[in-house]
């Protein structure tokens, strides 16, 4: 404080800090917290708001426990309610998409900040990061066009005598998911991608080639030095892809298959379609909760702190 | 908490953020009042139809100098939203629901009533603003609702490809060697009173629209069945984007749709068929927002949607049926070509109008729409 307050004058500093405080206050948390109240009384008419039914309830963090359906698990049959059936597969499906750009993004990472040459960094930058100059709508439809049945995938495929039968892409073949799981990936991966690049970028070559020098194999280095060193990196990049996976309506409702539902949709048929924005903002406080806890675990268990992240 | 101290506090909350929301808003209150001045009207209505925007508004403006300032949103769920949200910053004067929704909207507080004085009522084709759909129109004995436009969802089917049964019935869009197109509440509903017209149910599928016991009775067995048939379903739809892009992009043979998603596939093979149980059929039309500041200007635009000539643009934009009187002669010939051919005299006596969705029905609609999608 003292520090800005030298260095930009009281006005700036004032103004600094009355936009932040504009930002985090009405633009953050007054709005949730306008949501949470409401998710405590039930949706009324207008006519009856302040009359006797409009009273504090818990109502509607109840019906997420109604309508309970067979469901199954890697092939075991189970039965939960439908909301959190859908919830389970909406977190386990974006820890599934984390995973897969994880995958995709160290190796990536590591080739940027360690062994591309530093001349050609500006043009590789570049090149991934012209597919993010396309809307995130665009881009989800365009895959939705590449997965349909008369689309360009299943055209390329029977031409290459590959297949002779068009396959519902978009319907899934190892799960109702998977196209969710393609294209969140694809939309994704450079969240994932840049956290670690800045983390590996700030790792001494030397300890790399000391590793190398004392006979480790590649793989050994990359568990020992290499991960332990962009374990801060790796973290944000999998709390961002999480959250931003979990929390994509739009993903799933252009690319989603006919059996396929996101929790985000189910919050969004609450307050579109049945009009009940009270059960909608309770749904949503679930989320927001369960998806904060989870975080907070997997950091636990990986035993990262949120200033690492926050740095 | 007792009862009385949280009602209290919720009141006093809702209170300091309608004010809130209002210093907020009060940019846009300040504009659209001295713009209301100059002749204009706020209208939130579908998206998707360029030609109103193209053709009917500028034809408006040529005729009684009035801007339409037009709001485009997908569904009438959007609009019901925006409506709500209106209530308390303005800016919206009419929006145009389906005629079983505003009833709905009216018991949310959106709704002020029109006045024929300042309306031709004398417009409408018959059938559309009195007898049963004028009693439809009014609460209290106001009128709160004058039509725009009518139309039709019913079979759409590939010429070459679909499995009809003759004459073609509802019961098609469950034909497991047709893929289908769908959306799951109006599909539950074709379900139920297929189930109804094979003498499958233990009371009429109507009841349900009255009696909330009877509905769960009712699409209980509608969502059994209809999970049952799931497998051919290819693609949802919610919006005529989606429609159209099941039929071409994911090759479906058949879909339960809008006219005008029949209307824009017709030259890529694919016909529009009334049913035999009875093609669906809608009614939409004006409902004018209780705190309006330019009612003159919306009562204008409504009635200029009811001269033959605005009536007939309103339903070309729309590809739809329009409802003034004298219309006929402006229709493209290509539309009436189009309705002629799927909607004869006893397809047209056979239309099943869509009855009247309380709040409490569309909310248990949608928990079973819902348990369909995640079946």
């Amino acid at each position: 404080m003292q520090d800005l307050l030298r260095r930009y004058g009281t006005g700036l500093t004032t103004l600094f800090c009355l936009l932040v405080a504009f930002w985090i206050l009405v633009l953050v948390i007054l709005p949730n917290f306008s949501m949470l109240f409401e998710s405590f009384f039930p949706y009324l008419p207008v006519a009856e708001l302040g009359g006797p039914k409009d009273v504090f309830t818990l109502q509607n963090y109840e019906k997420i426990l109604a309508n309970p359906i067979q469901t199954s698990w890697f092939g075991l049959p189970i039965t939960l309610p439908i909301h959190v059936s859908t919830f389970v597969d909406t977190v386990f499906f974006s820890a599934l998409v984390t995973l897969m750009t994880l995958i995709l993004a160290y190796p990536l990472a590591y080739f940027l900040a360690k062994i591309a040459s530093p001349r050609s960094i500006p043009t590789l930058l570049l090149l991934l990061f012209i597919p993010m100059w396309v809307s995130e709508a665009l881009r989800a439809f365009a895959w939705y066009i590449i997965l349909t049945f008369n689309g360009p995938l299943n055209a390329l495929l029977k031409a290459l005598g590959i297949i002779d039968q068009g396959i519902r892409w978009q319907n899934g073949v190892f799960s109702s998911y998977d196209a969710i799981v393609i294209v969140l990936t694809y939309c994704y991966v450079l969240f994932m991608l840049f956290p670690i690049y800045t983390s590996i970028t700030s790792l001494d070559t030397n300890q790399i080639e000391a590793a190398e020098d004392l006979g480790s194999p590649w793989w050994r280095t990359h568990l020992r030095v290499v991960i332990p060193h962009a374990k801060p990196g790796i973290a944000s990049g999998c709390v961002m892809v999480f959250m931003l996976s979990a929390g994509s309506l739009l993903v799933p409702t252009v690319v989603g298959s006919t059996k396929a539902n996101w929790f985000p949709q189910t919050i969004y048929a609450w307050f579109n379609d049945a009009l009940d924005w009270n059960t909608g903002a309770a749904y949503s406080m679930i989320f927001l909760l369960v998806s904060i806890i989870f975080v907070i675990l997997a950091m636990r268990v990986f035993r990262v702190k949120l200033s690492d992240i926050a740095k | 908490m007792t009862h009385d101290t949280s009602a209290f506090s919720r009141r006093r909350f809702l209170q300091g953020s309608a004010v809130g929301a209002g210093i907020l808003a009060a940019p846009a209150i300040v504009s659209s009042q001295a713009l209301a001045a100059s002749g204009t009207v706020n209208f939130v209505g579908w998206a998707g139809y360029p030609a109103l925007a193209e053709k009917v508004f500028p034809a408006f403006a040529a005729a009684t100098g009035i801007k339409v300032n037009f709001k485009e949103l997908p569904d009438q769920e959007t609009m019901f939203a925006e409506g709500k949200v209106a209530l308390e910053a303005g800016g919206v004067d009419v929006l145009e629901p389906a005629i079983d929704r505003w009833g709905g909207w009216n018991s949310n507080g959106l709704l002020g009533p029109w006045d024929p004085a300042k309306l031709a009522m004398d417009n409408y084709l018959p059938g559309l603003a009195d007898g049963s759909a004028g009693e439809r129109s009014r609460a209290d004995g106001k009128l709160m609702y004058v039509p725009s436009n009518w139309g039709t969802e019913a079979l759409v089917a590939n010429e070459a490809n679909a499995k009809l049964s003759s004459p073609p019935s509802l019961g098609d869009l469950f034909n497991p060697e047709n893929s289908a197109v769908l959306r799951p509440h109006s599909t539950l509903a074709a379900m139920g009173r297929w189930l109804d017209a094979t003498g499958k149910l233990p009371r009429p599928w109507m009841d349900g629209y009255t009696d909330m016991a009877a509905m769960t009775e009712l699409w209980d067995i509608a969502l059994a069945e209809a999970i049952k048939a799931k497998g051919n379903v290819v693609q949802w739809w919610s919006g005529e984007n989606e429609a159209n892009a099941g039929f071409t992009a994911n090759g479906a043979t058949i879909g339960l749709n809008w006219d005008s998603t029949g209307y824009n596939l017709r030259k890529d093979g694919y016909k529009y068929i009334a049913p035999v149980e009875g093609a669906f059929a809608w009614h939409q039309g004006f409902v004018l927002m209780k705190n309006a500041t330019n009612v003159d200007e919306a009562h204008e635009f409504a009635k200029f949607v009811s001269t033959p000539e605005g009536s007939a643009m309103w339903a070309a934009a729309f590809s739809s049926n329009a409802v003034g009187k004298g219309s006929a002669e402006f229709v493209d010939p290509e539309v009436a070509a189009y309705y002629g051919g799927t909607f004869d005299d006893a397809a047209l006596a056979k239309l099943w109008w869509w009855p009247e969705q309380s709040a409490e029905f569309i909310a248990k609609r949608s928990e079973y729409a819902d348990k369909y999608k995640a079946a």
